[in-house]
């Protein structure tokens, strides 16, 4: 039995961020939808659901941490939706910030592939 | 005729993320080939030789280049029942919720911030006479606007040709338009006299504020054609001029979510829109 | 018919004064924060009290009337007020201010050069985005200079993002110097080959 790939909803305005994470993910066997900022991230989200959520923080019209902020407020399942912020910032206010606003797991950028894999595979409970 | 190569993977991701950041019309892969038509077309009558300096001339915006370009978008011809399924989505959802607390009588506000030549508030009232089956317990108030006020001349003169109306059926002209000459219909009296018409700079608030407060704004395919610092200010103007927990729609490809962060995004059926939150007191 | 016409056509609301503005910024009421932060934007002066009461601002539109109207006076001093916030810890308010400074094509010009070679290394990641703002061959220019100085990795990323849209053939050798610093790092050598192949695209049309 083939299993239903998983999909990964990235929100970076960095376009070569998003091309990179998405060539990542699909050869990994994700299946990939894109978002520029934190309001057309939750227009998506209220379209289609997915497995998990890569977010940047710093984007224009809602940053990440407000967005995920804003979608843990909300009623239903789409609220708990896992996520892995990425950052340019390393420092532990940081990280204690997007732990705050609901993150599920912290990378720093660049992200390299490797870690991308691992903990999208661990956060949508894909087998390795 | 010579052979039109499809736009690679690449260009078109770089032309809908450019055309999103500068416009806010979102394209999607649905939309690709009415997109790359559209680069085709362009490019001939610019007479760039590929995509690449073709994209060099909308960066710049040679000659109102990203205008001509999403013109196509836009339909400039307007005409009765033109997506329909925003007036789907008003009957079926946003004028249900906006009666929710209002009683009998109490004034219904709808407002055509971008009405042209009239066809899309005067749609807005044939449709609602037509399809809303509480229109007869509510004062319904439609305004239009434009800031070109020769469009709404034409608009207050009510008349329209065979295209305008090719989407309504024989019997709802046969109903609210009188036949002034071979193929020239005009709204009748009574219609015409319900919807009021104003000019209207979307972007001074000084103009919009006067107009009170609406249930639901219709302003469709107008903010994608300002600058950053307009259309943010245009969308505050707008807010301020919706009702706590009010609608307001906009055209087809547009989205709110490269315009402005105050308003939330409801999901209906037949139409994305967004909304001005809170309840009313 | 229960279509109505209102006749009337009301009036212009006055406009606010300053001390109405003053006295509606430090308001406990979001909604007379709202009125008082759209209303600046009419005086000139009143850009030294939006930029003092953003940082304390929890209302995500009130604070967003602000920075509108902070793009809106659009003088050097509005500007300039901004400048702070993109060093925050405030996610919401260093995009915030980057979002209003890019929106300003003056905010470019007058504030890119200082913002590239600010100390702060969060701050030149920002401001690599307002160099959108510039045309092409200035923006490309600048961006150039930066990543040939440049040692953080995250800014160079943010420069190459923005080159691979505004780029033209002459960032051609720097995005080449920058790909072989930095041999290690995947994500660069992946958005130089990307931002590379697009400008040499551009570059050979006819």
């Amino acid at each position: 039995m083939t299993a239903v790939p998983k999909t990964v909803l990235v929100v970076d305005d960095a376009g070569l961020v998003r091309v990179y994470y998405r060539s990542i993910l699909e050869e990994a066997g994700f299946r990939v939808e894109e978002a520029l900022n934190g309001l057309e991230a939750l227009e998506i989200l209220l379209a289609r659901p997915v497995d998990l959520l890569v977010v940047d923080i710093n984007m224009p019209q809602m940053d990440g941490l407000t967005f995920l902020g804003t979608l843990r407020e909300k009623e239903g399942s789409i609220a708990s939706i896992p996520a892995l912020v990425t950052s340019t910032e390393s420092a532990d206010a940081d990280f204690a910030a997007a732990r705050a606003a609901g993150a599920n797991y912290y990378l720093v950028k660049p992200v390299e592939r490797e870690q991308l894999v691992e903990f999208a595979r661990m956060l949508c409970g894909v087998r390795s | 005729m010579t052979e039109r190569p499809a736009l690679t993977e690449d260009e078109f991701r770089r032309l809908c993320e450019y055309l999103y950041r500068r416009t806010g019309m979102v394209f999607t892969e649905a939309k690709r080939y009415y997109v790359e038509r559209r680069v085709w077309e362009r490019m001939a009558e610019t007479g760039a030789a590929s995509f690449a300096g073709y994209f060099a001339l909308l960066r710049t915006d040679t000659r109102d280049e990203i205008q001509q370009f999403v013109n196509a978008f836009t339909v400039n011809e307007t005409y009765f029942y033109r997506e329909e399924y925003q007036l789907k989505c008003l009957t079926n959802d946003l004028m249900t919720e906006r009666v929710s607390d209002k009683q009998a009588g109490d004034p219904i506000r709808i407002w055509s911030a971008a009405c042209s030549t009239g066809e899309e508030p005067y749609s807005i009232a044939i449709w609602l006479l037509e399809n809303w089956s509480r229109v007869d317990e509510y004062f319904i108030e439609i305004v239009g606007s434009d800031i070109d006020t020769r469009v709404l001349e034409l608009a207050r003169a009510g008349t329209f040709g065979k295209r305008a109306l090719m989407r309504l059926p024989a019997e709802l002209i046969g109903k609210y338009f009188q036949e002034l000459s071979a193929e020239r219909w005009q709204i009748e009296a009574q219609l015409r006299d319900s919807v009021s018409f104003t000019p209207v700079n979307l972007v001074e608030p000084g103009q919009t504020r006067q107009h009170g407060q609406f249930d639901v704004i219709f302003c469709r395919n107008v903010l994608i054609y300002f600058d950053d610092t307009s259309r943010r200010l245009a969308a505050e103007n707008l807010y301020d001029n919706l009702l706590p927990g009010g609608f307001i729609c906009l055209g087809h490809s547009e989205s709110m979510s490269r315009i402005s962060p105050l308003f939330d995004v409801r999901r209906f059926a037949d139409a994305i829109v967004y909304q001005r939150p809170g309840t009313r007191t | 018919m229960p279509l109505v016409r209102k006749p009337t056509q009301p009036a212009e609301p006055p406009k606010a004064s300053a001390g109405e503005v003053l006295a509606g910024l430090a308001s406990a009421n979001p909604e007379a924060r709202w009125t008082a932060a759209r209303a600046a934007a009419e005086l000139a002066d009143s850009a030294g009290a939006l930029a003092a009461a953003l940082p304390q601002e929890t209302d995500a539109r009130v604070r967003e009337a602000m920075f509108t109207s902070l793009a809106r006076i659009g003088t050097r001093e509005s500007l300039r007020a901004m400048l702070p916030m993109l060093r925050s810890n405030d996610a919401a308010l260093r995009t915030g201010a980057l979002d209003a400074l890019c929106s300003s094509h003056f905010a470019a010009h007058e504030l890119l050069p200082q913002l590239l070679s600010d100390p702060d290394v969060d701050v030149r990641i920002l401001s690599c985005e307002l160099a959108r703002s510039l045309p092409s061959e200035d923006a490309s220019r600048s961006l150039c200079t930066l990543l040939d100085r440049e040692a953080e990795v995250n800014v160079c990323a943010a420069a190459i993002e923005v080159l691979a849209e505004v780029g033209n053939q002459a960032a051609l050798p720097a995005l080449e110097r920058c790909a072989q610093r930095f041999p290690q790092v995947p994500f660069l050598t992946f958005a130089i080959r990307l931002a590379t192949d697009r400008i040499r695209a551009a570059g050979s049309r006819d």
